[in-house]
């Protein structure tokens, strides 16, 4: 696998297109291997390639369709670690840290751009609530701003806060280190930095069945036929349900979608990440990609559903939102629209344990939190798999909190994924 | 399925109704009943409560991979058919 530098570039620039070679196609599928991942996205990638780089171990990933192909192409592309509960806020600053060396790491630029996530507050209640969730990170030394009018002022001017809008803000909590990158960056980098350590990425293979004896998962029944494994990791966050039907487990994970959407783009207007919670309406984040295209999304569409597509209702809300944020973008036209199947837990927070087997592993439920905490993921997964203890970071995560009650629910919601 | 057909009210618009919960329960215990759900990529069937308008529960099968809502008729009271 060639080193990407500036001196490869120049060489690629001599050589033409002949300097560029498929980064993991091409692995034939092996009879055993240590741990067989199933799913290829961010999650999955990610695990396998810190069981190979971490732990030494031989790793196939076994992927029903192509790498990248699920929700780490699908969503708004948001980090941040602005979470009130601490088995949450710990794990999400691990992986805003790791997102900050990423790019080094993987020797894959995944474009991490630090422009800062401002949750905008509209009520002194808002503040309140706030300040509260600010100070339980700045107690875990994560980076928190309470801001009121002036220093948002200072901070996005092309917010204007005090321009008068049917929902006046009256300030916001941010977070300078949140932000963007880019999505399917970190699938292909990912995938290209498990390849290279030997860890073998098979697409269109379908995983169809678990294989057991004595209690103990032996492997996995695939389209292309069977594959011995000691362990079993299942990162197939969207489909998770689908697991918890295969394993006969019923597991606390209700399928949602999330909708996106995308406008033409336009020269630099928004320079952070807005997040919008409007009253008896929803919620709209807004955010301007690279390429300069003004990207939504909001609240969830509110039933399980694997459709992939977005119902107009939440797709008009967030729309209102963001017209109401900044006017100024209310003539611009969508481009693409789509959705995401999203794992959503009864607390809103994600599981990382053993189902059922004893060498059988669920990295699943991550909500809508998917796309931020895939480097501290597989970080995590990987030691839990590899050792069989998961980190303390992780220790929150394990799916027996439903039943012992010591639910992470940031929300305060109660066991619904969707009630607002 | 922007529309749903309330079997009062007629046909209305999705935003009116509130999807509450799949069933069949996963079991009997409270734990069971509250926090684990047995998914299906073809067949769900589902609870929901026509919030926006006359308010009644509704007993919903659809298909979750297409969208096609296929029953749509007032719930009964648990153990009914």
């Amino acid at each position: 696998m060639p080193r990407y530098s500036a001196l490869a570039l120049l060489r690629a620039r001599f050589q033409g297109a002949r300097y560029w070679k498929p980064l993991w196609t091409g692995r034939t599928l092996k009879a055993a291997y240590d741990v067989v991942v199933v799913g290829a996205g961010g999650h999955g990638l990610a695990t396998a390639f810190h069981l190979a780089r971490d732990h030494g171990l031989k790793v196939a990933v076994l992927e029903r369709r192509l790498v990248g192909y699920g929700n780490v192409g699908r969503n708004t592309t948001i980090l941040r670690s602005n979470y009130l509960l601490p088995e949450n806020h710990y794990f999400y600053e691990d992986s805003l840290r790791r997102w900050e060396t990423l790019s080094r790491d993987l020797n894959y630029n995944v474009m991490y751009s630090p422009r800062g996530v401002v949750d905008l507050c509209l009520s002194d209640g808002d503040m309140i609530t706030a300040s509260r969730r600010g100070n339980a990170m700045r107690l875990a030394g994560i980076d928190s701003e309470l801001m009121e009018l002036d220093a948002l002022e200072r901070f996005a001017p092309e917010l204007a806060p005090r321009r008068s809008r049917r929902f006046p803000i009256v300030g916001a909590l941010v977070q300078r280190r949140g932000g963007t990158a880019r999505h399917d960056a970190v699938a292909w980098g990912y995938a290209r930095g498990a390849t290279a350590l030997g860890v073998d990425i098979i697409e269109d293979c379908e995983v169809q069945g678990l294989c057991t004896e004595a209690g103990v998962a032996t492997g996995v029944e695939t389209s292309k036929g069977l594959v011995r494994a000691n362990r079993v990791v299942f990162a197939t966050a969207g489909h998770t349900g689908m697991v918890g039907a295969m394993l006969g487990v019923p597991l606390p994970i209700e399928t949602h979608l999330l909708q996106a959407m995308v406008t033409e783009p336009i020269k630099p207007l928004i320079n952070s990440v807005l997040i919008y919670v409007h009253p008896g309406h929803g919620e709209t984040y807004v955010l301007q990609s690279d390429r300069g295209g003004v990207v939504m999304g909001g609240y969830l569409d509110g039933f399980p559903s694997y459709t992939r597509e977005g119902q107009w209702h939440r797709l008009e809300e967030v729309v209102q939102g963001a017209a109401d944020l900044l006017p100024e973008i209310g003539g611009l036209r969508i481009l693409r629209q789509w959705a995401g199947t999203n794992d959503m837990t009864m607390d809103g927070s994600p599981i990382m344990d053993r189902v059922k087997y004893d060498n059988v592993f669920l990295n699943a439920g991550w909500c809508y939190g998917g796309f931020k905490t895939i480097p501290a993921s597989g970080a995590a997964c990987a030691t839990l798999v590899a050792t069989g203890l998961a980190p303390d970071i992780a220790r929150g995560f394990r799916l027996s909190r439903f039943a012992t009650g010591h639910l992470l629910d940031e929300r305060g919601g109660g066991p619904f994924p969707v009630r607002l | 399925m922007s529309r749903l057909i309330c079997p009062f009210c007629g046909p209305r618009e999705l935003r009116e109704f509130e999807f509450h919960k799949t069933l069949p329960n996963a079991g009997d215990t409270p734990f069971e009943r509250v926090y684990l759900r047995v998914d299906s990529l073809t067949h769900s069937v589902e609870h929901w409560q026509h919030i926006q308008g006359c308010r009644a529960w509704l007993h919903v099968e659809r298909n979750p991979s297409t969208g096609a809502v296929l029953v749509m008729r007032l719930a009964t009271a648990p153990g009914v058919a």
